[in-house]
């Protein structure tokens, strides 16, 4: 199988999964109790994405960059939570790691 | 309608700036790896394309590289793209009378990023209009999803070419704030949008335990963790 054959079976693949959902579950109102698991299950995933993105390469834990991307994190959530704005937030947060890097 | 879908596209746009910024460093590191490699434009752009996942990208471009087994590099792919399962299944209640084509073709640009700014976005909505009194607009929604989605998959798309023909040299500090953005765009979504403290504590334990949890399973632990700590929330949550 080539290299371009298998690239369109992957696409495929990941088309199915990211399609079938719409099609079985478009408009579907889910029961509050799964409701709510859902809505628990998205928000841990997206902390969960949040965690690996800032703090681990590939399979590696970035030990020294975690403390000030870490820090950044806190100063970013304890900003938007202020503010009331992730971007805010966000723009503070990456200051600080360009300085914080740049201090290292 | 059509100038409604056209302000909630917009209104999409808008809020997956931050999204593009992020979008330009990882796809053109992907596409200098790719490069690097020594993959085909074609090929790299084939797959920025149609598999449309970092994380799953970079993930069988070594296996796929080195011309392993067709078997393994897909049962990875497969594997590292799971996660849209879910984050589709959680989409599709706000997609409410919308056709199936439409919806089918809009389900491709569905990524991490591109779920998590619409959703939050549509709970908010859900929430200003009192819940299920309100009827959802699933055209709207579509429109302001395909907004986020399809403006940051051809960021990526782009980002990729350029990656491939250019190494950008980006100066010592700057990829590293790069990096940050979205991640931190994402808390703070997640922290201006919160209401219980179960659901605070549930977050608090995700966040914690995704590292260990990658650490001793990379493709899955962080995936468990979080869905662990979802039902002890939601269990602990639904006895109250």
């Amino acid at each position: 199988m080539s290299r371009a054959e298998i690239i369109v079976i992957m696409g495929l693949m990941a088309f199915a999964l990211r399609a079938l959902p719409q099609l079985f579950f478009v408009g579907r109102k889910f029961p509050p109790a799964w409701d709510r698991l859902l809505r628990y299950l998205s928000y841990a995933f997206i902390c969960s994405i949040v965690s690996i993105t800032l703090f681990m390469t590939g399979a590696r834990f970035d030990a020294g960059a975690a403390p000030y991307r870490g820090l950044a994190l806190a100063v970013t959530i304890a900003v938007a939570r202020k503010t009331k704005s992730p971007v805010t937030g966000m723009i503070i947060g990456a200051l600080l790691v360009l300085v914080a890097f740049r201090l290292r | 309608m059509g100038m409604f879908f056209g302000a909630r596209f917009r209104q999409g746009m808008k809020a997956a700036v931050p999204i593009w910024i992020a979008f330009v460093p990882s796809s053109l590191a992907w596409g200098i790896a790719a490069q690097g490699h020594g993959l085909t434009l074609q090929e790299v752009l084939l797959m920025s394309a149609l598999v449309y996942s970092g994380p799953a990208q970079f993930a069988v471009l070594v296996p796929l590289a080195d011309g392993q087994s067709a078997l393994q590099v897909l049962v990875a792919g497969f594997l590292m793209n799971l996660r849209f399962l879910p984050m589709s299944m959680t989409l599709a209640p706000f997609f409410h009378g919308v056709k199936r084509l439409p919806l089918t073709l809009a389900s491709h640009v569905v990524s991490a990023s591109s779920f998590i700014v619409p959703y939050l976005q549509f709970e908010k909505e859900r929430e200003s209009h009192d819940g299920a009194a309100q009827a959802i607009d699933g055209g709207g929604n579509l429109a302001f999803f395909v907004g986020v989605g399809a403006t940051s998959f051809l960021v990526w798309l782009v980002g990729t070419g350029a990656g491939y023909g250019v190494a950008l040299g980006f100066p010592p500090g700057f990829e590293e704030a790069l990096k940050f953005i979205l991640p931190g765009y994402f808390a703070g979504l997640l922290v201006v949008e919160m209401r219980s403290r179960t659901m605070a504590l549930v977050c608090l334990a995700s966040l914690i335990a995704a590292v260990p949890g990658a650490l001793l399973s990379p493709g899955w632990g962080w995936l468990i963790c979080a869905t662990l700590a979802a039902l002890l929330g939601w269990g602990w949550e639904t006895r109250r």
